[in-house]
Formats: C-alpha cells, structure tokens, sequence
C-alpha cells in the first residue's frame, strides 16, 4: 500500500463546537486520525461522544470549526456547496440507523435513487442477488422487515460504487441476528468491493470485525488501534 | 482490493420521474381536485378569449366587408345634391362670404328701393309743386287780362286746370324728372352713402354671429378638407307591436333596403322581397319572442318577419347614442323594401352616413378628422341655400354606442377573465405550495439522506416541481381544447344574449394559450419555486434531523389552564397557522366571487323596485315649448304639479363622458328640498354654489365645498360650480340650482321653464307640448338591461362559487389531517376513539372557517364594490353595490355548507387512518 493510499482520509485538528456562551458545547475538541483506502474503520463511543457530528463533517453534511479534512490530498474546507454536493455525488456513500427509503418507490427504484448518481454504477441485478433482496426487488418499502429495508439502503448507498461508505449506526434499530447479518453484507462489501469504510456504532462488538478502531469520549479521541486480529462478522457475539 | 471482477451495470433514468408518476397515482384526489379547478377555469377563460378574440376579429372584418360608416348626421330634412356635394367635399364653406354676399344682394334690393322711394317721393313733389305753379300763373295772368272772378271761382278755375295739366303732364313729367334723377350723380351717390351703412351693419352682425359659431366649432381652425362619400340611409321610428301580444310595446327603427353601405348579416330567414315582408334584428327577436313568419306592426302597418339579421351598425341596440344604456328589448331595428319603406305612416329621417375616402390611421386621427369633418358639415349645411336646413344629429363611428359598446365589453370581458384566471391560478399555486412544504416536512430524512448522497438541490427542485406543473400543463391541454370547443359556445351564447352580433367564424388565437398556458404555468413555477427553493436551502443534516423550522420556537406557548381537549385544538391551531392563513385567502377569493354572484342579481333587483320611490317625482313632462299656439303658458291640470327646468350637461372624461341632468328648481320645491342656507346663496346668481344628487356624489366621490366642472356636449363652454349640498336623491347624476339660478346660467328669459314634475301623472297637456316624458321605466334601463345580459348566470355562477369553496377547503383541510396522520394514528392507539379524534382536529379548521368567512365576506364585499364602481364608471348613471343581510346570510350559509360536505369526507378520511401507521412509521 502506497503512503498515499495509507493516507486515503486525514483528519487534523479537527474542532466542532454547538451554541454559544454559557451554552457552548465543544463536541469535537481536536481529533487527529489517517484512515487508509479499503480499511474497514470503527467509530466507536457512547452517546453525546461526538461520532455521529465526526461522521457528518466527513460526509461532507456538516462543517467544523478548526481542523482540516483530506479525502485523496482534496481538502474538504476548500470546497463550496457545489463541489461538497459533486464530492458526495461521486465518492460517498451514505446508511443511516433510519433507513429513510423512498415509501413509493419499489426496492430496485430506491436503489437505482443511487446508480442514478454514477457514471458506472454497480450492476443493480447482481446487487441484489448479492442483498438477498432478488426476490423482493418489486415489493414495496412498508413490505419489507427492518433487515432487509437496511439491506435495501446500504444497497442504495453502495451501488454508485463509492470510495467512502459511510454509516451512522446502521444495526441500531434492529436486533441481534439481523444486526449480525447487515454487518456481514457491509464485510462483504468491503471486501468484494474495497470502499473504505467508516462505521459509527456504540456497539463494542463491532469493533472486532474492523481494520481500524477509533474510540472516542468526550469529544476526544481515546484509543486509535488498528486490529491486526480481526474477526468475521458471523463470528460476533454481543 | 481488486476491482476488476465487479460487473458494472447501465446508469439508469432518473427514479424520481418515475416517482412523480407514482406521486400523480398515490395523491390522485388531490390531483384531480387541482386539475378540475384548473381545466374548468383554463376551459372558461380560454373560451372567453377564442370567442372574444372570433368575435372582435369578425367585428374588424365585417366594418370593411359591410362598408360600415365612419359616421352618420341627421339633418331636419333632404338635403339637395348640390349640398351633398359640397358636404362630400369634406370642404369647409366661407360661411362669412357666402351670408355677406346674400346678405349684401338682398340689402342692394331694398337700399335700391329704399332710395327709389325716396327720390320717387321727392321728385314727385316737385313735379306736383312745378305743375301747380304753372297752372296757377295761367289763371292769374287771365284774370290780370281783365277776367273779373270771386276767389271762389279763381280757385275753382286752378283746380279744373290742375287736373287737366296733372292727368296730361304728371307722370310723364315725373317719369322724365325720376330718369334725369337717376342719372344724376347725386343719386348715385346717395346710393353708394346707403350701400355702405348698410354693408357696415351687415358685416357687424355677420362678423358678431361667425365669430360665436366659430368660436364654438373651431371654424377659424385652417385644415386640410375630409372628403368622403355621402349615402342616404333614410329610416322611420315607429311603435312596434306584435300580432297576438297585446302586452308589448316597443320602438322599431325601419330602413330602407340597405345596399352600399351599414350592410348586415343574415342569421335567419332571408331578405325582404315584397313591401309586406321585414327583415328585424336577431336580438330584439329573440327577447321579444318574435318568430320568423310572425307578424309585426311598424305604426299601424303590418309585416310579416321573414328573416333576422345583424346590422353592422347596430351590434349594439342603442336607440339614442346619448341613452345611458342600450335596450334590446323594447328598441328594435328593421329593414323593408324601398316600397315598404313608403307604407309606414311616420316621418322619414333624413339621415346620412359618410365614409371617409382616405381610411384613418388610428383612433385619433380617426377623432381629429371626425373634427374636422363637423367643421365642413356645419359651414355647408349653414350655407345650405334652403335655410331651414338644420343638422339634428352628429355621431361618428368611434362615439357611436351602437358600433361600439359590445366591442369595448368583449374587450373589457378578456381583461376581466384573465385577471380571474390569474388570481385563481395564484390561490392553486399557493395551496401547491403548501402541500409540497408539507411533504417537504413529511419527506423530510429522505431528502436529507438524497441531499447526502448527492443528489443536488436543483435535481430536487426539479421533482418537487413535476407534479403541480404536469397537472398545470395537462390542464392547460384539457381546458384549451375545452375552451375552443365547448366553452367558446358558452361564451359566445352569453354574448349573443346581450348583443347583436353577426356570425363569426371561429379564430385560432396564440393569444388564448400564451395567456391561458403560459401565465398560469409562470404562475405556478415562480409560487412553487420560491417555496421549493426557501425549503431546499437548508441543509442535508436539517432534513436527517427533521429540522426545518427557520425560526426556533424557544419554548412551547404556554396555554391557560383550559381543559386538556380546548388546550389540544390549540395546539392543532398553532401548528396549522400557514395552512389557514391559506385557508382565509382561499375563503375570500371565493367570497369575493360569490359578493359578484349574490350581489349583482340583489343590487338589480333593488334599484328596479325602488326606482319610482327613489325618483324626486314619479312623472315628469318636458314640454317643446312653455307656451301653447296663443301664447298661453302651458299648465297641467295636476294641483300637485311643479315647474322645473333642465338642461343636459357632460362629465368630460378619458374613460367615459357622463351625460349629466342640470335642474333649475323652485326655491320652495316639494319634491327637491332645497335648504334655506342654499336658496340665499343662489341669489348669487350664475357663480352661485350647487346641489349634487347623492348618486354624483357616491359616483365620482364629490363632496360639499369641492368643485365640479360641466361642459357644453357640442361646445367648448364649461361650467364650474362649488358643490353646496348633496341632495339625497340617488336615482340619476344630477345637479340641482334654483329656476332663477339656472335661467342666468344659460341666458334664459326670467320665467323660462322647462316641464313639470308631479307625484301623480300630469294631465291636461296637449300631447303636440310634451318633447319627453320620463319615468322611473326610463330610468331603470340600465338596471334591466344588466339584469337581462348577465342575471341568469350569476345562480350559476353561484354554484360554481360553492364547488370551488369545497374544492379548496377540501385541499387544504386534506394536509392538516395528512400533517397529523401519525399523531391522530398514535391517538387511537391510545383509546381516543374518532368522534374524539375528529373533535381535536376539525373543531380548530371549523371555527377558523366560521371567523375566515365572516372577515372574508366584509373583504369580498369591500373589493366587489370597488370593482362594481370601476364597472359603474364606464357606464351611465349610478346605483351604488348593494348587499342585503339575506344576501350575506346566503353566502355564509354556501360555504359553510361546502365545509361541512367536506367535512365529513375529513371524518371519514381520519377514521380510516390505520392504528398501524403509528407503528409502522417508529419502526
């Protein structure tokens, strides 16, 4: 791996507060991290510790106040909303713990809402047999488990084949086993793939199936291991 | 990681187009209701304009194909071709020259004779005196010969030779003397001397009486001449009645067979062939129910209907140009044979028609050579060798009602339509707007993970647009062809229903669509836009967050200890202010519609019924003159019965020149009570102050202590009064002063009058005195003609009001519930049954409905009224909009009717939500 290609995402001094005054709240307070290409890289910290603002300002959704981001040598602070939305466009992919699909559209339409994005999107067919969602891809939304309507947004966000996959508590609203069998289709991703992958979660657990540990509390980063001993996602247990 | 062994796949379409046809499916009720509004509204108004636009463009073409005059006079009888000629040339005469050089010719006859006399006298004398000098020397040279004779026979003697001597010598001698007389210088001389003066005095006068006609017609103006062609179009009015309906009575105007000129278009039937066959006008036909093969009397003269026609001059029934309102159903206009024309019993007016040779440019110049068309018709008619010959009537095309009036309402209509069109298009827009900001809010983490996954605002834009513009355009689409199949017949019905207008074929305007299509599209992209675009400002993370209030409410409005339901419905309230907000626009836009739809018909049927009460006198006689044959003043039998005098002024204005009725009044009238502070004042004489009727008042907004300012129709004189008092009469624009006043204002004779004016019908005068007499039917013209034109489409009109009233409530109560659908789902969750339910959330939208419509129908009234006087303005006469509490009760009562239908499609649409939504949504 290339030294450039260990410093795919550089994150420096990165600072992000909220309100102001006796109200401030430094969410952010300097976080320092590289994240290289194709890693699969944990988020991990309870709640209020600011993963999900991190997660944001990556994705490009949300700013901070001091610090720089690279994503390639780009720098994010550069860009203005066009280049952000284009950044976005070409390069991130996004799965939220809400799925937020589009309620009229079938399970192939909300996925081709993200082959639409790219130039050469993945083959949407073979996604879906690759989902487990073949059989259900004219089925609406409101028809379909919590499981499978994850598998159908983690399908929309990878389609467009993005660099970066990006996602904010994907197994939190649901349970166990299906949890576990969202987490293995984005190992299966990643390695079928090679996007790099930024997973928030509060979920110790996880972190045993990354590449790339970053714990954080407060606001600061804890602990920033990389896992030479990681597990398969079946292997799991929480 | 190797990438090679990832198959990739075609970049598909757009998902959100597919969306939008989806989105089209899901909400089709909403759609729909939309669309309806829009194709009926789109339909009418493009109707209107194809007709309009037909019509008019038929108008224009037929004023060329039917050789339609530029003007027509009238003259008080038929007028010689050598006059003709002259008025043809368009040339002004040299009136001066032409009355000098008679005046001079018939004063050389009588100065000739005036001196003949005298010298006749004077040489007379003098033979008479020579004579009798001679006779006398004889007698005395024989009685100084030695004739004895008495004194007696001496001058016996004288007076037997005079005799003799005057009957052989006299009037040769006096013949004799009057030749050497004549051929004397002094005798020309004498006559030269007489000439003169007379010459002088001649030239003073006709200078005196040039100069005021000059100054009145702008004679001394040098302008080019205006030559035309001059036609006789000779008619007679006369009574109409019809076989068999002995209950109408009407005027009928008869032509002669029209050949080059004002020629006219069969809608039925055919040409009168013989001298007992008519041919009338379609629309007086149709409103006096005469049928073709029905007989009609022209005076005492039978005809037999055999056709209708459309006159071109005449495409709008105004039997006086002066009349404040055409009258369709007692005037009609008819055409005979030329030995039908000789059958009716009624004098012939000497009417003419003139065409100019050179077309005008435009309507000024048609107005400036109209102008100086008058000028060479007054100075030819005044040198007019029969000087009886006087002008009665002068119109020229573009002051002609009758050509006019129904192009100008066309045009009018079109302006009016679009203006309806745009707003209601506007109020759609709105609620668009409002639906898509709800399902911004609805849609809200969708769009937020969209914006973060790339999708741009614009692209965005684009979908939240699609809908309301497919529904816009597909409504465009539908209502134009509606508008040029089936609502252009509606609309040219409605016109055919007041007017007499001629065939028309139908014209494929762009202007329809541009204006019908293209405005409403406009419309509804800029409303929808604005809101699409403020919403899509914020960011992705405010959508994921579901954030998107600009404004953060701090804390939630504290409410009084109420009980928890009346505390609930204002919660529902608070949150729903911008829909009703909407609501309340919609309300009074349709209120507005129904102020016109309820209104109209009331204000009519009002001033019908109160006409004769609201007359200062129900009869009133205008004589032709104030003295009968034997100089007697002319006096009615009526006890009741008081002198007025009157006198026709104008209003001068751009838009339209009200003919106004200035009475002259006893100072101690009973029908027009005259304050005492004012009868004082009019001792002032001609600048003394005024009283205005209230209808002036309310009309043109004149005040005591303003000013007002009166012309002469036909002369450049005006009057300028200061208003005194308004006089509540309000049947008519008028200006009341005292007799004494008025007869100094307009040089009247001290006891000058004009009629009387009594509460009972005035007796007792020969019907050869009375030039008029008017009574509250010829003031209600107006009032009846509107009523006839456009009564019976208001109670449609009615309907339509309440379909759109159900139709925007229906939208907007739609997204209050859509808003509360989990809320409400959550409450039957938690027991409320729908009763409960449908009390929190419909009550608050009830008693918003109730207060909106009771401020909407004070605003619709207000604004109906504003419209009503800029309508009013363009017409004749006065009555003020006028809503009675029947009136306002029955458009509350329409409304909320429309509310509560919609009401229970709202109980029923909340009772159907499934308990499951609640859920399923917290998933």
């Amino acid at each position: 791996m290339s030294n450039e290609e260990k410093k795919f995402l550089e994150v420096k001094g990165l600072k992000k507060s909220f309100g102001s005054g006796d109200t401030r709240q430094d969410v952010l307070k300097g976080l320092d991290f590289t994240v290289a290409k194709g890693e699969f890289c944990v988020l991990l910290g309870p709640s209020g510790s600011g993963k999900s603002t991190l997660l944001n300002i990556l994705g490009g959704i949300d700013s901070a106040d001091e610090g720089e981001i690279r994503i390639s040598g780009d720098k994010l602070a550069d860009m203005d909303e066009k280049s952000l939305t284009r950044y976005r466009r070409k390069h991130l992919g996004y799965v939220f713990q809400m799925y937020n699909l589009i309620p009229n559209l079938n399970v192939k339409e909300n996925i081709e809402t993200g082959a639409y994005l790219s130039d050469n999107p993945l083959d949407i067919d073979e996604l879906l047999k690759i989902l487990g969602l073949f059989e259900h891809r004219y089925k609406l939304p409101n028809q379909l488990s919590g499981g499978q309507q994850q598998r159908v947004s983690i399908g929309r966000a990878i389609v467009k084949n993005p660099d970066i996959l990006l996602c904010d508590e994907p197994t939190g609203a649901l349970d166990y086993k299906t949890s576990k069998e969202i987490l293995q289709l984005i190992e299966e991703v990643n390695q079928k793939y090679g996007n790099t992958i930024i997973m928030v979660t509060h979920n110790e657990a996880i972190k045993l199936m990354a590449d790339h540990v970053i714990k954080f509390r407060d606001g600061m980063i804890r602990h920033d291991i990389i896992n030479t001993e990681k597990v398969t996602a079946a292997e799991l247990e929480w | 990681m190797d990438k090679s062994s990832i198959s990739s796949g075609k970049r598909p379409r757009n998902p959100l187009l597919k969306r939008v046809w989806k989105d089209l499916r899901r909400d089709w009720k909403r759609y729909l209701m939309v669309w309806l509004i829009l194709v009926l509204t789109i339909g009418f108004v493009s109707g209107m304009y194809v007709a309009n636009n037909s019509m008019i463009h038929t108008l224009d073409e037929n004023s060329e194909l039917m050789n339609r005059e530029s003007g027509h006079f009238l003259l008080s009888g038929k007028a010689d071709s050598k006059v003709l000629d002259a008025i043809a040339s368009g040339e002004m005469a040299d009136v001066p020259a032409v009355f000098r050089e008679r005046a001079y010719e018939k004063a050389e006859e009588e100065v000739r004779k005036a001196v003949d006399e005298a010298v006749a006298e004077n040489v007379t004398e003098q033979v008479r005196s020579a004579i009798t000098s001679q006779v006398e020397a004889a007698a005395d040279q024989q009685i100084a010969a030695g004739m004895t004779v008495t004194d007696e026979e001496r001058q016996s003697m004288i007076d037997t030779a005079l005799e003799t001597a005057m009957a052989e010598n006299f009037d040769k001698a006096v013949t004799d003397a009057l030749d050497e007389a004549k051929r004397s210088e002094e005798y020309s001389d004498a006559f030269a001397d007489a000439m003169d003066k007379a010459k002088k005095e001649i030239d003073k006068e006709i200078d005196e009486k040039y100069s005021e006609l000059a100054d009145r017609y702008d004679l001394n103006e040098k302008s080019d001449p205006v030559p035309v062609d001059i036609s006789e179009l000779f008619y007679k009015d006369t009574d109409e009645a019809i076989s068999g309906n002995d209950g109408y009575t009407g005027t009928v105007r008869v032509y002669s067979q029209r050949k080059n000129v004002d020629l006219f278009d069969i809608m039925e039937g055919r040409v009168p062939e013989n001298d007992s066959e008519i041919l009338i006008d379609r629309m007086h036909a149709d409103n006096a129910g005469i049928g073709i093969g029905d007989t009609i009397l022209a005076g005492n003269t039978e005809f037999e209907v055999v056709g209708y026609a459309s006159f071109v001059d005449y495409t709008t029934l105004y039997e006086s140009n002066t009349d404040t309102m055409f009258d369709a159903l007692t005037f009609d206009v008819a055409m005979v044979t030329e030995e039908g024309f000789s059958r009716i019993r009624s004098n012939t007016r000497a009417n003419y028609t003139f065409t100019y040779k050179e077309k005008p440019a435009d309507e000024y110049a048609e107005k400036e050579m109209s102008e100086r068309f008058l000028r060479s018709l007054i100075t030819q008619v005044a040198v007019a060798e029969d000087e009886d010959l006087e002008i009665k009537d002068f119109v020229p095309a573009y002051m002609n009602n009758a050509m006019t009036f129904a192009e100008n309402d066309l045009g009018n209509d079109k302006v009016m339509g679009g203006v309806l069109l745009y707003i209601l298009t506007a109020v759609l827009a709105f609620i668009f707007a409002v639906t898509i900001s709800t399902t911004l809010e609805q849609e809200s983490s969708v769009i937020g993970t969209l914006r973060a996954s790339g999708y741009s605002k614009g692209e965005l834009l684009r979908y939240y647009m699609s809908a309301p513009l497919i529904v816009v355009v597909l409504a465009a689409i539908i209502g134009n062809i509606l508008g040029y199949t089936v609502f252009k017949n509606v609309v040219i019905g409605m016109y055919y229903n007041s007017y007499s207008l001629p065939k028309y074929s139908t014209m494929w305007t762009p202007e329809a669509f541009i204006r019908t299509t293209l405005v409403p599209m406009i419309l509804m992209i800029i409303i929808n836009f604005a809101v699409i675009v403020h919403t899509l400002r914020l960011s992705p993370l405010r959508f994921l967050r579901h954030d998107l209030k600009r404004t953060k409410r701090k804390k939630a409005v504290r409410l009084p200890r109420w009980n928890f339901f009346s505390r609930f419905r204002i919660r529902v309230f608070l949150q729903n202010i911008p829909n009703y907000l909407m609501l309340f626009v919609g309300i009074t836009f349709v209120m507005l519609l129904l102020s016109m739809a309820v209104g109209m018909p009331e204000t009519l049927t009002y001033y019908q019924g109160s006409m004769a009460d609201m007359m200062f006198a129900k009869d009133q006689v205008i004589l032709s003159a104030s003295e009968d044959d034997d100089g007697n003043t002319i006096v009615p039998e009526n006890a009741d019965a008081e002198r007025f005098s009157v006198y026709t002024l104008e209003r001068k204005s751009d838009s339209y020149s009200e003919e106004v009725m200035v009475y002259g009044i006893s100072p101690d009238s009973k029908y027009i009570r005259l304050s005492n502070g004012f009868v004082s004042e009019a001792k002032a004489g001609e600048n003394a102050p005024v009283v205005i009727s209230q209808a002036y008042s309310e009309k043109y907004g004149v005040h005591e202590g303003d000013v007002i300012t009166l012309s002469e129709k036909y002369e450049h004189k005006d009057y300028t009064w200061k208003v005194s008092e308004v006089n509540d009469y309000s049947a008519a624009i008028a200006v009341f002063m005292t007799g004494e006043q008025f007869n100094a204002v307009f040089g009247k004779d001290e006891d000058d009058f004009s009629g009387y004016m009594a509460d009972s019908k005035i007796t007792g005068i020969d019907e050869e005195y009375i030039a008029k007499e008017i009574t509250a039917d010829d003031m209600m013209k107006v009032a009846k003609q509107l009523d006839h034109s456009m009564g019976a489409y208001m109670t449609y009109f009615q309907y339509v009001c309440v379909i759109v009233a159900a139709i925007i409530l229906y939208l907007l109560t739609k997204i209050i519930i859509e808003k509360n659908e989990r809320a409400i789902s959550m409450a039957k969750i938690l027991g409320y049954d729908t009763g409960e339910i449908a009390s929190l959330y419909l009550a608050p939208t009830a008693l918003v409905v109730f207060i909106s419509e009771f401020l909407a129908m004070y605003l619709g009234f207000m604004l109906m009224s504003v419209f009503w006087k800029v309508m009013m303005m363009k017409m004749g006469g006065w009555f003020a909009f006028q809503m009675s509490v029947s009136g306002f009760v029955k458009e509350f009562v329409m409304v909320f009717a429309a509310y509560l239908i919609i009401t229970i499609l709202d109980f029923n649409r909340i009772k159907n939500i499934p308990k499951a939504l609640a859920l399923k949504n917290m998933e």
